[in-house]
């Protein structure tokens, strides 16, 4: 079978295990297929997708990023000091990210300059940025941040409100939310990056064989960097998102996030031994595993029943993977 | 060539118990269960293997009897190694069937086949480098006391499986420390453990020294003295008339003939494996390498362990490096393209001192270096013939904005796949799909299409069927007569002295000679990579 035709087959089976999960939870709740839900369940995903993709990125390479739940947390406690401090949100948002760029940066420099492995680099960094966010903070919520640090998470994209006959205003559609749109646009993007530019190349290329990538010319030490910058930049990123909606900023946030990435990533058929992983996969993977929270909350099913749920999922999807790829 | 199932009735009566007495039992004991042991003791009939869009064996017949070394030689992708497959059990064929001492046997797994005493040795060792010699050999059947490991016992028994090949390795070795060739003899030491009545060796001599060839070899004559049969795969066909009693070809997945060697002749096989007589083994050089050099090193050196090295070579010269294993011919060639460091030398690029330190700036210089591992440093396996060729230079794919254009790529590929004969149904097939010949070809195409002032070829040929060889070496001879340098390394003399103009002869580290090839010897260039000072005495 060549190679495009068992993508496709690949896509359409965790599709299909998607369409599945979708059909089965309409009957067990009448609210499920809905477009407020569906609304719902996207913006629950956001914080999964773009940690899916910079997770997909570092997994392609064969590496691993532990850290993303603890940098979520540290960026999105460093735009809430800096709005306390005065700085303006937009710019209070991009020190966030920087923030978790940087952090990113510090476990690209022990991967790819100190040649640590990336497992312990980023468990390092995992209880670091956990430390660091819950020191500075005191481990206390900081709160008061004002209506435009909620814009971000909370505001959406042609919303249409129209004021009713008593006087209240009616929302007569909810829109598009952000968070939403920003998910688009970075899978787009990234996805872009990965298929059609020599970046996105050579990160499979690291992937699939370091040592031939190196000799080939590649700068395996840059392509190692920017991977994990981008994986802490989107984890900076999750983390305004995530205060945002909450106007609330915590340091105990995103603990054991970086699995759901990895599980989406890895649901989506992306190979932790690297070199294989696409963004539309994760994408379908971080979907499965919303649709599976929601529709599970909405038939009333406990959260620790969820768990048990989402753990059985992971293992037969991947399973059946193997049992696909297998000769 | 006829297909032939005559049993060796010379061999049958060979089983004195010149191994271990633990083997000769195990095959006596198997000889006595079927009295009829002149038969054969594995064979296969009319087997097909399908893999998507390639019929790997079509209609394959092979037969084995105790105490036999059978050869079964082919070009890349002729079939060789899915035979192997399912005779070792890790292939289960579409049709046909698998007769292992008188009875049809279907192997469910490799496992299985081996419980039966079918051992193969593969090209790439299959051992867990951190653990002992001796654990290495009981792998998953460690003897047991009170369900402990009975360390005694393992160290006893393998010191006992050892000594049987006269191996000089302590059972107590780490095996990651031990040589290629010694590795090898621990895997042989474990089939024999495994009391193996059918042993597959597929390339076992490919990365030997002369000394550990022959001396594998014995090992080979004692195990078929034994009553083992020895199936034998392995390119360099020289060696064959050393210990290998009947030679089975394939072609294309086709059964072509089988023969006992003393009735036939290396041309004969040869001719028979591409399907056409054969002429020369190397194509006549069609140009001169000019007098100013491309490429001059002087003083390289790392550690007490490599040079100082220096060399010049030509513009259109084809340079060998011959010497033996670890003299330091690998190494030089890694240093000049800056995969590994060291710590003083220069490096001159037509006249301009080069500060190289990756293989980055190396490449954009115009160096460009094959591998000699194409598994492991060349080739992405897990990417497409295209991805591969233009690895090395995506710029010529791209735009300047790093975005990659398919079309190019694609076409690009297309060119080297029929330019070079890439067997490939297309550019987009992945390169482990691909065998071992095709995937040095693409490994070529990518510095081909990478285009460079200096090659270093590190083991080009190696593990490469006759035809493909010679497509390479006249693609050398092409790229010399283009003003490219060419740096050829190889552990097989006969085609240094082929290939070349002149010869660096590398000894511990260091160059110890460089010779002109018209006026050297294969002697000679021995004679220099052993050591010696002097010129022979003798000069042809």
């Amino acid at each position: 079978m060549n190679q495009r035709r068992k993508d496709l087959v690949q896509k359409f089976a965790a599709l299909g295990s998607l369409l599945v999960l979708m059909i089965a939870f309409s009957f067990t709740s009448d609210a499920f297929f809905s477009v407020g839900n569906g609304m719902t369940v996207a913006l629950q995903v956001t914080s999964i997708a773009y940690l899916g993709i910079g997770a997909t990125c570092v997994i392609i390479t064969g590496g691993i990023d532990l850290s993303v739940g603890s940098i979520l947390a540290l960026s999105g406690v460093a735009a809430a000091l800096a709005v306390k401090a005065g700085v303006p949100v937009p710019l209070a948002m991009l020190l966030g990210l920087l923030t978790g760029a940087a952090c990113g940066l510090v476990n690209g420099f022990f991967i790819a300059h100190l040649r640590l492995p990336p497992f312990i680099a980023t468990l390092g960094m995992m209880l670091v940025a956990r430390g660091l966010a819950l020191q500075v903070t005191g481990a206390k919520a900081i709160g008061g941040l004002g209506d435009s640090f909620a814009e971000l998470g909370n505001g959406a994209l042609w919303r249409v409100v129209k004021v009713g006959t008593d006087g209240f205003p009616d929302v007569v559609f909810r829109g598009i939310p952000y968070p939403v749109l920003v998910m688009i646009v970075l899978a787009i993007l990234v996805s872009i990056m990965l298929n059609r530019t020599t970046l996105g190349r050579h990160i499979y290329a690291v992937g699939s064989n370091a040592e031939a990538a190196r000799l080939s010319g590649v700068n395996v030490t840059r392509v190692t960097l920017f991977v994990y910058v981008l994986s802490g930049a989107l984890a900076g990123l999750t983390g305004c998102v995530l205060m945002s909606r909450l106007v609330t900023a915590q340091p105990s946030e995103g603990v054991m996030y970086e699995l759901d990435a990895i599980a989406a990533s890895v649901i989506g058929g992306t190979s932790l031994s690297g070199g294989v992983g696409s963004i539309s996969g994760t994408g379908i993977g971080a979907f499965v595993i919303g649709i599976l929270r929601n529709g599970l909350n909405m038939a009333g099913v406990s959260s620790f029943i969820q768990q048990i749920i989402i753990g059985l999922v992971i293992l037969l999807t991947v399973w059946v993977d193997r049992l696909r790829n297998r000769r | 060539m006829t297909p032939d199932a005559t049993p060796h009735p010379e061999r049958s009566h060979q089983r004195a118990g010149v191994l271990s007495p633990a083997i000769g039992e195990a095959a006596a004991r198997a000889c006595a269960d079927h009295p009829g042991a002149d038969g054969d003791l594995l064979s296969l009939r009319d087997v097909t293997m399908v893999f998507p869009g390639v019929v790997a064996l079509d209609g394959v017949g092979f037969s084995l009897q105790r105490g036999e070394v059978h050869a079964v030689c082919g070009e890349n992708g002729a079939g060789k190694s899915t035979l192997m497959k399912v005779l070792s059990g890790q292939y289960r064929p579409a049709s046909g069937t698998v007769t292992y001492k008188g009875s049809e046997r279907r192997f469910a797994s490799s496992l299985e086949a081996q419980r039966a005493g079918i051992a193969m040795i593969h090209q790439e060792l299959n051992l867990v480098p951190h653990l002992s010699v001796a654990e290495n050999i009981y792998l998953a059947r460690e003897p047991r006391r009170w369900g402990f490991v009975d360390r005694a016992r393992l160290a006893r028994d393998s010191r006992r499986c050892l000594d049987r090949l006269g191996l000089a390795v302590s059972p107590d070795a780490i095996v990651g420390q031990l040589s290629v060739a010694q590795q090898q003899m621990v895997e042989i030491a474990k089939a024999l453990s495994l009391d193996a009545e059918v042993l597959i060796m597929d390339e076992p001599t490919s990365s030997l020294t002369g000394a550990e060839t022959a001396q594998l070899f014995d090992v080979i004559r004692e195990l078929r003295g034994a009553g083992v049969g020895i199936i034998y795969i392995s390119h360099r066909l020289d060696e064959l008339a050393q210990i290998v009693d009947r030679v089975t070809v394939l072609r294309d997945g086709r059964y072509i003939g089988t023969e006992r060697f003393a009735d036939t002749s290396i041309d004969e096989i040869v001719s028979r494996m591409v399907g056409r007589p054969l002429q020369d083994m190397f194509p006549p050089r069609t140009s001169l390498p000019c007098e100013d050099s491309v490429l001059s090193v002087t003083g390289l050196s790392r550690g007490t362990r490599l040079g100082p090295v220096s060399f010049e070579l030509r513009r259109g010269e084809i340079l060998g490096f011959a010497g033996l294993m670890g003299a330091g011919r690998t190494e030089v060639a890694r240093a000049v393209f800056g995969a590994d460091p060291v710590d003083s030398g220069t490096v001159r690029l037509g006249g301009d001192v080069l500060a190289i330190r990756s293989p980055i700036d190396a490449i954009r210089q115009g160096i460009a270096y094959l591998s000699e591992d194409r598994k492991g440093q060349g080739l992405a396996v897990n990417m497409s013939v295209a991805e591969n060729v233009t690895m090395a230079c995506m710029r010529a794919v791209s735009n300047r904005f790093g975005f990659i254009s398919h079309a190019a790529e694609d076409a690009a590929a297309q060119r080297f796949i029929d330019e070079l004969g890439i067997r490939t149904p297309s550019s987009r097939q992945l390169a482990r799909l691909l065998s071992g010949g095709n995937q040095q070809k693409v490994v070529i195409a990518k510095w081909l299409f990478r285009e460079s002032r200096v090659i270093f070829f590190d083991e080009p040929t190696r593990g490469i069927d006759v035809g493909a060889k010679f497509a390479i070496y006249q693609l050398m001879d092409a790229l010399a007569a283009k003003g490219i340098g060419v740096v050829m390394i190889s552990s097989e003399l006969p085609e240094i002295m082929g290939m070349t103009d002149r010869i660096a002869v590398f000894h511990e580290g260091r160059i110890n000679a460089v010779l002109h090839t018209r006026a050297t010897s294969q002697e000679e260039v021995m004679h220099f990579a052993s050591g010696s000072r002097q010129a022979l005495a003798v000069h042809h």
